[in-house]
């Protein structure tokens, strides 16, 4: 089957959803299918800018490449599903956010000008035709899924996927408490330094980059965390899979995440996760007592629960080996035998 | 963004004033929402949109259309037939050659002529004797901006009368339902009608089909609750059909919390009606949250109700075999009642839920008073981006582009 992968590029970013959609191509390729992303330019400002770059992905014609006919197609984040094609399939990562859940919040993009809060309808009107042609569609969370149906009234099959190989593997459960995330005020990495701020036994390392950085080491810097807060920066896939093999646990708690591959990636490493209540899609494979902690969004609690994991390693250890059980249901054969089913 | 609100608000006794009393509060929490006294003619200073309710009764609405003919805006449009407001704005204030005008605009030479025959008392008023075929809807459609509209029969009617706007379909509101106690006003099942009791609201029917339901169910009660309309004689009706002295329960007039307790007392209710003059019906909506069975007629924003909600009723010349076939179903079946009840129930919390209902008004009142400029500014990026490359306004590709924005909704 000849399938074209769809995401819109964020020139010079890389995060979950490149991953995910190079990862998809690969196995795609893998199961005997012949595979390739196709990727446009995506820039949301100013104005109506937002409309225009959209209406790019119309224009295409992917009916057909140099006379081979294209079977499917697998859009996957705005505003790359309003392409037409006869077999357009959505496999949902996020809407464009800034039009619903995240508008009137700090990380909204509309002000109250009547052009402003037309263009975000507009946006809306996008989803609404868009994502109602499509064949079938899919959502990579319960949370992404259930955003879409209050948002547009369409309904979504929940399909996961798998994290990014690494060479997972587990080599106990060290002093400190890993977090891998992109550095940005919605990850809320601040909370597990505040956290370490109140519990003085609590290391923490910090893989990723991004432009909250310089806020967060001045936060580690204020609160005196010396040498117990570790700013890894972005690291390396080896790297990362060996933070993730030595930790004691994984910390992930953005605030109402679509999904988040790192509790998987941390599950396959047999470590237990702490996230908060209102994280959004996590909250659908981190259980409380079972796979990991979910503790309300405050530096006390999640201190309080990560020296539980500290004084309770046994637990620490069965949490990660539950999620383990967890995670490796989740694969690749699975995903796209539903996908191009 | 502000919204100037023009609407009869309680405590005038109109549907519509009840329904902007529930809509209020919830679109207060989306919009800067001002509501307009009575009589105000112009919208104040720093208005981004006027939204103006207009339905068919004169004394409530003449007002709010004389402002919206001095500053267009978005209309509500709860009733399709407007004769009798138009009527009552230019015959009733004297001006004869206003009602000659707007029927001639509308209906040409014929209308006029029609017209002059009305004025000069040759017929019969029009707005009482023919007013569905003669609408008269573009006195306010000429002056709207933007149209919301409950139902899609009157987005088309809207549409096949030459309105070519946008047009938004938003369902009216439930009401909540809580703290209700029911009024049982029988021991045997409680057949409820509420609203003006006249020949349109298909009384007439009603009674004859109750009559023939009680013959085989005597404990079978109609309760009819709402004002009478003058020259409809009910009485004699219930005098011929044998339901002065039994089978009948009436109310005149209630006040709000009355009607809900009787409606919550009652096994099925029925709102039929014949010419629709393209309106919704609160007390359907209010029926449907109760989990009330419906028995309506197949006209209108009634025909769109799903059948698992209500029985609906052909208004030909076995309406009245059918009505009391209808009638005698749920009467006998507790299971279909109960089926019905709960796909009304669930209807209401779907479709009618009231921060839909205001979510898709904000997205209406949003879309119109930025929409034109959203909508220049990407024509403008576009066109700029396809005439560099030399892609002229006539070409082909130029239509294809046309083509593909108005797939997508933004095209104008």
């Amino acid at each position: 089957m000849n399938v074209a992968v769809l995401r819109p590029q964020v020139p010079f970013a890389r995060g979950g959803a490149e991953i995910f959609t190079d990862r998809l191509v690969d196995e795609l390729r893998a199961r005997g299918h012949d595979a390739d992303l196709v990727s446009v330019p995506f820039k949301w400002y100013p104005g109506a800018r937002v409309l225009t770059q959209a209406f790019l992905w119309r224009m295409l014609d992917l009916d057909e490449a140099d006379g081979r006919r294209i079977d499917v197609v697998v859009a996957t984040k705005f505003p790359s599903y309003l392409v037409r094609h006869s077999d357009k399939r959505v496999w949902l990562v996020h809407q464009f956010r800034q039009a619903y859940d995240l508008d009137g919040t700090e990380l909204g993009q509309f002000g109250d000008s009547a052009e402003d809060r037309a263009i975000r309808r507009k946006v809306q009107a996008l989803d609404r035709v868009a994502l109602g042609e499509a064949t079938r569609l899919f959502a990579i969370s319960q949370n992404v899924a259930g955003r879409l149906e209050s948002s547009t009234g369409l309904e979504a099959e929940v399909l996961p996927h798998p994290p990014q190989a690494l060479d997972f593997h587990c080599e106990g459960y060290g002093d400190f408490v890993l977090s891998v995330n992109r550095l940005d005020r919605a990850k809320r990495i601040d909370l597990l330094l505040e956290a370490a701020a109140l519990d003085t036994g609590l290391h923490v390392v910090i893989a990723g980059d991004g432009p909250d950085r310089e806020r967060l080491e001045q936060i580690a810097h204020d609160r005196g965390l010396n040498g117990r807060a570790r700013f890894a920066g972005r690291v390396s896939e080896e790297e990362l899979a060996d933070l993730y093999a030595r930790c004691l646990a994984v910390y992930y708690a953005p605030l109402d995440e679509d999904y988040g591959m790192v509790p998987l990636e941390a599950f396959l490493s047999e470590k237990p996760v702490l996230t908060t209540t209102d994280a959004g899609g996590p909250l659908e494979v981190v259980t409380d007592g079972a796979t990991g902690l979910v503790v309300s969004p405050d530096a006390s609690e999640l201190a309080r629960a990560a020296g539980w994991l500290r004084e309770h390693r046994e637990d620490a250890a069965s949490f990660g080996r539950a999620g383990h059980r967890v995670a490796v249901e989740i694969t690749w054969d699975k995903a796209i035998g539903r996908l191009l089913a | 963004m502000r919204v100037a609100y023009f609407s009869p608000m309680p405590p005038e006794r109109s549907g519509i004033a009840d329904y902007s009393a529930l809509l209020l509060p919830a679109l207060g929490e989306r919009l800067d929402v001002a509501v307009m006294r009575r009589g105000r003619k112009k919208a104040p200073r720093g208005t981004d949109v006027s939204l103006y309710h207009v339905g068919n009764n004169p004394d409530a609405h003449a007002w709010i259309v004389d402002a919206l003919r001095r500053d267009p805006g978005v209309v509500v449009l709860h009733d399709f037939v407007l004769h009798h407001l138009v009527a009552g704005m230019t015959v009733g204030r004297r001006d004869g050659h206003g009602y000659l005008d707007a029927m001639e605009r509308e209906y040409g030479v014929v209308g006029r002529l029609l017209a002059h025959g009305v004025l000069d008392k040759r017929i019969p008023p029009l707005w009482e004797s023919r007013p569905a075929d003669f609408p008269l809807a573009s006195f306010v459609l000429e002056h709207a901006t933007g149209l919301i509209v409950h139902s899609r029969t009157v987005s088309e009617l809207a549409r096949a009368s030459g309105f070519t706007g946008p047009v938004w379909v938003v369902p009216h509101p439930a009401w909540p339902v809580h703290g209700i106690t029911p009024a049982r006003v029988s021991a045997g099942p409680v057949i409820g009608c509420f609203g003006v009791v006249n020949a349109s609201k298909r009384i007439p029917q009603l009674l004859t089909a109750t009559a023939k339901v009680r013959d085989a169910h005597p404990d079978v009660t109609l309760l009819l609750v709402g004002t009478t309309s003058p020259g409809f004689d009910l009485e004699r009706r219930l005098q011929r059909l044998g339901l002065a002295e039994e089978g009948l329960v009436r109310e005149g007039w209630t006040d709000e919390a009355r009607l809900w307790s009787l409606m919550a007392g009652a096994d099925i209710a029925v709102n039929l009606r014949h010419p629709t003059m393209g309106e919704t019906s609160g007390s359907v909506i209010r029926a449907l949250s109760l989990g009330k069975p419906l028995v309506v007629s197949d006209v209108g924003w009634f025909s769109e109700l799903p059948d698992e909600v209500a029985l609906k009723i052909p208004t030909g010349d076995d309406e009245v075999d059918v009505l009391s076939a209808a009638l005698e179903l749920l009467v006998t079946r507790a299971d279909v009642r109960e089926a019905m009840g709960a796909a009304g129930v669930e209807l209401a919390r779907r479709e009618h839920d009231l921060g839909r209902v205001a979510e898709l008004y904000a997205a209406a009142l949003e879309e119109s008073a930025g929409g034109a400029a959203v909508a220049d500014a990407v024509l403008r990026d576009v066109s700029e981006a396809a005439a560099e490359v030399g892609i002229s306004g006539d070409a082909a590709e130029a239509r294809q582009i046309a083509r593909r924005l108005a797939e997508v909704e933004l095209g104008t």
